[in-house]
């Protein structure tokens, strides 16, 4: 079971003295070791598909690439390190908090920082904290994690009693679980002693202090973050606490590391170099993964399932991950012409009800992939997931039920036709309000492009759903088309050029360590792209973020499941590939991407 | 001569403008939001009106227009979107890896096509022009993706006798200094174009075989060999180049096929990908390098056929 919060301040000490008592130091990602540890060697990992352009970890707004965070991380790790070994949980010992205490009424947050310290000699204080603060407080909502009233809002002020103790005092009550996980795991703490100053040239004081010093350090740090041909030789970036450091950066994408001799936490790099190679294309990966290159570690996409004896005959081991998302078709309740019909619950639910999803799981994703019963990923938060989810979820595969469900409300159903509306109207045995006599049940599923196992997904629910005489017309788009056109439609405002989609399918929505709804299916979510707005629904939802409850949570997730604001699907799971002679990758922290070399090593 | 450039050049000038305000406007008519596509699906309100700010997105279009128009002038394309970087600074580390590709694989494919056509010529309807046109008609139908894989699939999975990427360095020089990696992709694009070369020298020489001039220098005495090569190759070339000085655009536009497969990003992945995801300043500022490189290309090769023909006198035109 996961661990609340106030047990894990108590259980830490504890945690870290078994981890120094352990020889071998590996908590990130390591299994039981295997063979003999070979210090030193090279460890050359792919990825796909882009490459970090930006180094200062609070990287603006308009500057979203998710791949910064990978260049960064291992360099500045965040305060609450998400991930524990194969777990989606904290993992206290690579996080820079001894203790994280709630009190006051969950108000009031005491951090102790442990005592580490920065590559060049000097410790890790509270200093370092508060100018992270200051910083983001300066130039809110300039920061690309910033979510409205959270990090740094929802902060009313902030105390530094001793050089290792933070106190935040916060606006409101946070349910912990939600305030450790989701706010303080995206707080990266930086070296005020070496970057508190405007210019290159120019001293190091405490500009921060004061909101136009602040917003003029931020400048200084923002502009250099952005030079990438100085990454490498930037005296900035050479101040790190994390166990690695920056030895090489090239234009194409490319990066090395070094690991960071002064690093203070528990797992020090046994690996003397660590590098990074972008690939344009999966295909380009996977063809220098056969052709015995010097790749250690890369990825391997689902359609190239059947690659897998050909790799393990050169030498690597295939390994799966959950995603910490949920797998969805949104649907969209405002469109004008099919908006009346998604915006009734028993339609939902035949949809739902005709996905088969066990064989999307088995045939599609050939067994990689979560079932998708509800809006908590099974297989990457098993301890968030509530009985009825773990059960199947509300609507398992049943044609029979979805087609009884909708003659009930006064459907002609035709299977392999089109099914349209007999009985007009608003009573419990008519379509529901706003839906016409002779209105076919009938849809456009836009779907991102680009992934042969999306388009089988796809196609195999067009089929399942025609069971029902529902018609769905299927229309790829590349993921950023999509994005870009597909708008938020809600009740009061749904223009018709950006809400004449349907349904969607983005492919996943990634989940924070702490998977509750909020932006996804609260009222005015930043992400409710389908204007789902269900009082009830938020009020389980603020009770996730400001209760602290621990059944809140399960009846959130209980609700959201049987409301389906977004229709529930299978989520597959990140193939991994890596040199057999390579121990600690497995098994994955899902949360980094695979993303903790320091625990990795070479056996003999 | 001299005139002729003069009036090329203004006409060039012109056709860049046009480009850049048709592309201009035809970019910004796409639907969607540059912001949401670029910021992804957890773009808030705020977040979007700072994108909007930042990259004056929230001016009216004229004003937009006249903004990059002062940009350009002053030699900035823009910052990039999605990738955070100048223009310029992306289109400079691109630019000399398309140019060495697909440079390459122009020289390879014409050193190959020039011979074969006029060899083909010459021995016309014979077995083995029947043999390499139909080589010639495979390799040309072949998609290059296709070909790709299936070069990487034989030299490189089965033999493992070259690597499927393409050199990683980021200068020509560290390219260059590892040449085996240039193999696959050099001959793959070289092999797809030889087709076409081929097919036009072919129709070229066997028009110039035909003329009188031909039968005077044969009917002199002149060894076959020397009337192929000074005679021949020479007047039938400039179809050919006609062809070549079309293709240098493709030149700096980039392969996008060939860039994916053989993990080698340059011109044509930077535009794909800024393409789909509402990338303007990167759109723009690939689509005013390749119209300049069109109006270079189309200016080169009408400089080429006045050498290759004395006949041609543009200045008199």
């Amino acid at each position: 079971m996961r661990l609340p919060r106030r047990i894990i301040a108590v259980v830490t000490p504890l945690i870290l003295a078994l981890a120094v008592a352990a020889c071998s130091g590996g908590s990130g990602g390591s299994g039981s070791a295997k063979g003999h540890i070979t210090r030193g060697g090279t460890a050359t990992m792919a990825w796909v598909g882009a490459s970090p352009n930006f180094i200062f970890p609070l990287a603006p707004a308009t500057n979203t690439n998710g791949y910064n965070q990978n260049l960064t991380d291992p360099l500045w790790p965040p305060l609450v390190y998400a991930g524990n070994g194969g777990q989606t949980a904290v993992n206290p010992q690579e996080s820079l908090f001894s203790s994280i205490i709630y009190g006051n009424g969950d108000k009031t947050v005491t951090i102790d920082l442990k005592h580490w310290n920065w590559s060049d000699g000097k410790p890790v204080t509270s200093r370092d904290f508060t100018f992270v603060y200051n910083l983001l407080k300066a130039t809110v909502p300039n920061w690309w994690l910033y979510v409205p009233g959270l990090f740094p809002d929802g902060v009313a002020s902030v105390a530094t009693p001793d050089t290792h103790t933070v106190v935040l005092n916060l606006t409101h009550s946070y349910n912990p679980a939600f305030y450790t996980d989701d706010v303080l795991d995206n707080v990266q703490i930086l070296p005020q002693h070496a970057w508190d100053k405007t210019s290159m040239s120019g001293p190091v004081g405490n500009a921060d202090e004061t909101t136009a010093g602040a917003k003029a350090v931020d400048a200084f740090l923002q502009k250099e973050g952005g030079q990438m041909s100085t990454f490498t030789t930037n005296p900035l970036w050479k101040v790190v606490d994390g166990p690695w450091k920056l030895a090489s950066f090239a234009s194409n994408g490319a990066w090395d590391y070094v690991p960071n001799k002064q690093y203070s936490g528990p797992d020090k790099p046994i690996l003397a170099r660590m590098n990074n190679v972008p690939y344009t294309t999966d295909d380009a990966e996977l063809n220098a993964l056969r052709s015995g290159s010097s790749l250690d570690v890369g990825t391997l996409p689902l359609n190239d399932i059947s690659q897998q004896a050909v790799l393990k005959s050169e030498g690597y081991t295939v390994v799966s991950v959950p995603l910490p998302a949920v797998a969805e078709i949104i649907p969209n309740l405002y469109n004008a012409s099919v908006g009346p019909l998604l915006r009734q619950l028993y339609i939902r639910q035949a949809l739902e009800e005709l996905i088969n999803r066990p064989q999307l799981v088995s045939k599609v994703y050939g067994g990689y992939a979560d079932p998708g019963n509800g809006p908590v990923s099974v297989k990457a938060f098993p301890s968030w997931v509530s009985p009825l989810e773990k059960s199947g979820g509300p609507y398992p595969y049943s044609p029979s039920t979805a087609t009884a469900l909708l003659k009930a409300h006064g459907w002609k159903v035709t299977p392999n036709g089109t099914t349209t509306c007999q009985h007009p109207g608003s009573g419990a045995s008519d379509c529901g309000a706003g839906i016409t006599a002779g209105q076919p049940l009938s849809f456009q599923l836009l779907y991102s492009s680009g992934a042969a196992s999306t388009a089988e997904q796809e196609a195999a629910i067009q089929s399942s759903e025609a069971q029902a005489g529902v018609t769905i017309s299927l229309k790829p788009e590349p993921f950023n088309t999509l994005a870009s056109t597909v708008g938020i439609c809600t009740a009061s405002s749904h223009p018709a050029s950006s809400c004449g989609w349907q349904l969607v399918a983005f492919g996943y929505q990634p989940n924070s360590l702490y998977p509750n709804g909020t932006g996804f299916f609260n009222t005015g979510g930043y992400n409710n792209l389908g204007g789902y707005s269900n009082p009830e629904m938020d009020n389980l939802i603020n009770a996730t973020e400001y209760g602290s409850s621990t059944s809140a949570f399960f009846a959130y997730e209980d609700y959201a499941a049987r409301q389906l604001p977004w229709l529930w699907l299978p989520l597959r799971a990140s193939l991994f590939v890596y040199k057999s002679n390579l121990q600690g990758f497995a098994p994955l922290n899902p949360l980094s991407g695979g993303n903790n070399p320091e625990a990795w090593y070479y056996s003999s | 001569m001299t005139a002729f450039l003069v009036r090329r050049i203004g006409q060039a000038v012109a056709v860049v403008i046009g480009v850049m305000v048709l592309t201009f406007v035809l970019i910004h008519l796409e639907p969607g939001s540059a912001a949401r596509a670029t910021l992804g699906l957890r773009a808030t309100a705020g977040r979007i009106a700072i994108f909007n700010s930042t990259y004056g997105l929230n001016e009216p279009l004229d004003r937009q227009f006249v903004t990059y128009l002062d940009q350009v002038v002053h030699g900035n394309l823009g910052t990039s979107y999605s990738l955070q970087q100048p223009v310029s600074t992306l289109i400079a580390q691109r630019l000399p890896r398309d140019f060495l590709l697909l440079g390459l694989s122009t020289v390879l494919a014409l050193l190959i096509a020039l011979p074969l056509g006029i060899y083909q010529a010459v021995r016309r309807n014979g077995i083995g022009d029947y043999i390499y046109t139909g080589i010639a008609f495979t390799l040309y139908s072949m998609p290059d993706f296709f070909f790709a894989i299936l070069l990487i699939a034989v030299f490189s999975v089965q033999l493992q006798i070259l690597p499927p990427e393409a050199p990683q360095a980021t200068s020509v020089a560290g390219m260059l200094a590892d040449p085996r990696a240039l193999v696959l992709p050099v001959v793959t694009l070289a092999l797809i174009s030889v087709a076409s070369y081929s097919r036009y020298m072919r129709s070229s020489a066997i028009d110039t075989l035909a003329q009188d001039y031909i039968r005077v220098t044969r009917a002199k005495g002149l060894p076959e060999r020397l009337v192929l090569s000074q005679h021949v190759l020479r007047n039938s070339l400039l179809p050919v180049v006609t062809v070549v000085g079309l293709s240098f655009p493709t030149i700096v536009a980039g392969a996008v096929i060939a860039e994916a497969v053989f993990n080698y990003p340059g011109m044509g992945l930077l535009f794909y990908q800024a393409a789909t995801s509402h990338d303007f300043p990167v759109l723009l500022g690939s689509t005013l390098v390749v119209g300049i490189s069109t109006v270079i290309g189309s200016l080169a090769a009408d400089i080429v056929y006045a050498v290759l023909d004395p006949r041609i006198r543009y200045g008199h035109a």
